[in-house]
């Protein structure tokens, strides 16, 4: 009901830059979500970068090794931890605090809040993926689309799963009356979520038709099986990415409509 | 030092001095407001002056913060015109929250964030803001300067809260139960700064369910209750409005005390409580009391009597609000 007017005249362009800023600087000062999001991953990348029998090829991956198959599993990881962890929580608290109903009483509407602490998770996504991609390639010889074609794929595939993920938080954010709705929606959700990106067990082991389809229509699994196919140079096809998409935009929809700013 | 508002101190200064009618700042006009299962504002007027304090003076859920916010803006009206510094409280809030600060009840700021980096940051909403660090050390927040939010004491963060409603060099300060949970210094100390900051031509809407808090710093109050304007006057005035209708309580077992005050005119109505009788009436109803009490060779005994302050009119007229409606919905 708010409106998400951006008059950007210079001076609301540098009150929203300020914004911003202070916001990172207050998740600084208790770093939850980005040691979860990023510090987590980045643990698990170096762990199985390290085992021998986890950087082997294997016929049973199709002639790829298991922490070639994983790393888009962490990746997921990360856009699920900032999308469900650090969004909802952030700005359930500041709903409950009344931090948001101060705010609408400034010149400067709610709205702005929600796009900074938006901002904030997305640049944490980068960040979080960026660390992954970095050190798997350069420690642990993570192969990366070699042409400019894979690669823009490869990203498009990214684009769209942090789109997803960060759709779902805005969700969660909206329907979280309070940080602990915000923590329970976190735990009811992350782990199934997680499972269908291949974080416990590769999917392919499973064998089961039924999962294979459920993590085809899932955010997750969408994401994961577009990370993977177009890390290996291959076309995802166009199904996961419409999944994605759809994800992304039915979850904005939602939270643009469900969002309470008390 | 802070001065802003200089001319407008200047001109609204007369205006208060003389009571001469000022164009008003806030115009509210048969206010109505319903959520779902009750009726927050049933009907609500008011108009408040250039530069002054006008209180908004209630129980607890009798409809005051609802019509501030009404006033501005943040919640729409069923019924009614609002209209504040010639705006449109709705259409053109964006312009009203760059020239009306705003302190709300159950509104904060984030655990984490410095008092300094919170006053920087509200500056930078509004066009023309005050200076900041001026503005902490007025209301003796420089020391605060770079302590977190969560670790502020309930009266330091009730002056950020000023400091942040002023930023902006607002014309009008809104202040929703500015007190509450303050211990009594910290409230007096409040109340000095509030009146400073009318002093610089701020006009100040000053919510509250505090009596001694209205009656020492409003020059105009209205009383709501039930979602209606019940009264509205200097607090003086409705002192004086209760005091027409006193109350004195003496000791007067029997019902010879009823026989007696019967036909005095002074008196109004006898209510009997126990072994004592409570006498309403207006005029020199004591001196009334007395007498009839002499005259029948009875003493009048352990006679107490009430001075009127605003808390009797308080009672007294939501008293009679409450007598009202029962008639109305009998």
């Amino acid at each position: 009901m708010s409106t998400l007017s951006f008059a950007l005249t210079p001076r609301r362009r540098r009150a929203f830059g300020l914004l911003v800023a202070t916001e990172m600087k207050i998740g600084l000062r208790r770093p939850v979500a980005p040691i979860v999001a990023v510090g987590i991953p980045l643990a698990l990348l170096v762990i199985f970068g390290s085992i021998p029998a986890t950087t082997r090829p294997t016929a049973a991956f199709g002639g790829i090794s298991f922490f070639t198959l994983y790393v888009p599993s962490l990746l997921v990881f990360v856009l699920i931890a900032v999308g469900l962890g650090g969004l909802p929580q952030q700005l359930a608290a500041y709903r409950e605090q009344g931090v948001l109903r101060r705010l609408s009483t400034t010149p400067v509407p709610p709205s702005w809040l929600l796009a900074a602490q938006l901002l904030i998770s997305l640049m944490l996504a980068i960040i979080g993926i960026t660390i992954l991609l970095g050190v798997g390639a350069l420690a642990f010889g993570l192969a990366l689309p070699a042409t400019i074609g894979g690669g823009l794929v490869a990203l498009a595939s990214l684009v769209l799963t942090v789109a997803a993920t960060l759709g779902l938080g805005l969700c969660a954010a909206a329907l979280a009356s309070s940080p602990q709705v915000a923590g329970a929606f976190q735990a009811l959700f992350f782990y199934p979520l997680a499972f269908f990106s291949g974080l416990y067990i590769p999917l392919q082991e499973i064998h089961s038709q039924v999962v294979s389809t459920i993590a085809k229509v899932l955010p997750t699994g969408a994401g994961f099986n577009a990370l993977h196919a177009s890390f290996l140079g291959h076309s995802p096809g166009i199904e996961p990415l419409v999944v994605l998409a759809a994800w992304a935009i039915g979850c904005s929809v939602a939270a643009a409509r469900l969002f309470r700013w008390e | 030092m802070y001065t802003p508002q200089l001319n407008r101190t200047q001109t609204s200064a007369p205006a208060r001095a003389t009571g001469e009618a000022a164009a008003p700042v806030i115009d509210v006009s048969h206010l109505h407001k319903a959520y779902a299962t009750t009726i927050a504002v049933d009907d609500v007027s008011l108009t408040v002056n250039p530069g002054e304090i006008f209180g908004i003076l209630g129980r607890n859920g009798a409809g005051k913060t609802t019509t501030v916010e009404c006033i501005t803006g943040l919640r729409t009206p069923d019924r009614g015109s609002i209209s504040v510094l010639g705006l449109d409280p709705r259409h053109d809030r964006h312009e009203l929250h760059e020239r009306v600060g705003v302190q709300l009840q159950h509104s904060a700021l984030p655990d984490r964030i410095r008092v300094g980096e919170a006053v920087d940051l509200y500056a930078s909403f509004y066009r023309r803001p005050a200076d900041g660090r001026e503005l902490l050390a007025t209301l003796g927040l420089e020391a605060s300067r770079y302590h977190y939010f969560a670790k502020l004491s309930g009266g330091q963060k009730q002056r950020l809260s000023i400091v942040l409603a002023l930023i902006g060099q607002p014309e009008i300060a809104v202040l929703d139960e500015l007190t509450t949970g303050l211990d009594p210094e910290a409230r007096r100390d409040t109340w000095r700064l509030i009146e400073g900051v009318r002093d610089r031509g701020v006009t100040i809407v000053l919510v509250t369910h505090l009596m001694e808090e209205a009656e020492r710093l409003c020059d105009r109050v209205a009383l709501i209750d039930r979602g209606r304007v019940i009264a509205l006057d200097r607090p003086a005035a409705l002192g004086a409005q209760a005091s027409t209708s006193q109350r004195i309580r003496l000791h007067s077992p029997g019902s010879l005390g009823e026989t007696i005050l019967d036909g005095v005119p002074e008196v109004s109505r006898v209510e009997r409580r126990g072994q004592d009788i409570v006498v309403f009436g207006s005029g020199d109803v004591l001196t009334a009391v007395v007498l009839a009490f002499d005259r029948a060779g009875v003493r009048a005994e352990d006679v107490r009597t009430e001075t009127a302050s605003l808390e009797d009119a308080f009672l007294t007229l939501t008293d009679e609000s409450t007598a009202t409606n029962a008639e109305m919905t009998r």
